[in-house]
């Protein structure tokens, strides 16, 4: 399976799945026209990564400065994913990495913690 | 005409408008607007929270008028289009505030009356409910948005949500909204 990747524009996040690692990466802004178009393949991705699953461990980073309601949707869709792999019982680890003094970033990480039981959901503070 | 733009100039500014558009509006638009509105409001030393939440209420209100606009114009080769809407940055009382315009169809005008005038009697934790809730409800396939976008500007908001719909002639209606931060 090949690396999914995605280079950062002024509304849209970096996005570096690699299968190899079992290491999906996502950090910047995302705010696109259409947030379902633009993150429909990487969950096709996803759900192609996870189907073929053959390592028992995930590593997720995200790193989001901001992100508008419709991607918000789409994110919560790919924790969704996660959780679901993590019921079967692959350990599946997301580090929320947020900004000290952005407050917005910290909450929005805090929702997603709220909803996810399976996922080990870690927030992280940087400076 | 010198003067009346003059005139007009001074008046936004008595208003203390910081920025107004009316016209065509496209997602490099709003982010190219999004930028300087970031810019101004950084080098006026307005604190992260403050700058996060106006930008935030910014992008769904410019994306509901790319969105949900009525007045459009669609090129037929290019998956491209054109939609109509007022946009208005100001600052009044020391809060930013922010309202858009647009027409909608006639046919809207109830549902977006039901789902605002709710919005407007829940508290924060009423709100941040319907928000999760409504963030893992099946989408409508015809919408371009999550459905999300008004229940994220009244959190990000400091007063409830203030709109109007007016009655227009020829099946539409002019939808405005006010999000003061």
């Amino acid at each position: 399976m090949d690396i999914f990747a995605r280079e950062q524009s002024k509304s849209t996040p970096w996005i570096h799945f690699d299968p190899n690692q079992n290491h999906l990466q996502i950090s910047g802004e995302s705010y696109p026209e259409n947030s379902a178009k633009f993150y429909a393949p990487m969950l096709e991705w996803l759900e192609g990564y996870l189907n073929n699953m053959q390592a028992s461990k995930i590593q997720v980073d995200v790193k989001l400065i901001y992100f508008n309601s419709s991607s918000s949707k789409l994110f919560m869709n790919f924790f969704d994913m996660l959780e679901e792999a993590a019921q079967n019982g692959i350990y599946v680890e997301v580090n929320w990495i947020y900004h000290e003094d952005n407050d917005t970033a910290l909450e929005c990480g805090e929702e997603f913690q709220e909803d996810l039981d399976n996922v080990c959901f870690k927030l992280i503070q940087i400076e | 005409m010198q003067e009346d733009i003059q005139h007009f100039y001074h008046q936004l500014q008595d208003k203390g408008i910081i920025f107004s558009f009316s016209g065509p509006i496209s997602q490099s638009l709003l982010e190219g607007i999004g930028q300087t509105l970031k810019q101004k409001m950084t080098l006026e030393e307005t604190s992260k929270n403050i700058i996060q939440k106006v930008f935030s209420i910014f992008v769904e209100l410019m994306q509901n008028i790319i969105n949900y606009s009525a007045q459009r114009v669609t090129a037929e080769a290019a998956e491209q289009e054109i939609s109509y809407g007022v946009l208005i940055v100001g600052k009044e009382e020391n809060h930013f505030y922010i309202i858009s315009g647009n027409y909608i169809q006639e046919n809207q005008e109830d549902a977006l009356q039901e789902k605002l005038t709710n919005i407007r009697t829940m508290d924060h934790e009423e709100l941040k409910k319907y928000y999760k809730q409504q963030r893992r409800a099946p989408v409508d396939d015809a919408s371009k948005g999550a459905g999300l976008g008004f229940i994220e500007m009244a959190r990000k908001a400091s007063q409830p949500i203030e709109f109007k719909i007016a009655r227009m002639e020829n099946g539409y209606s002019f939808f405005v909204v006010k999000a003061v931060i």
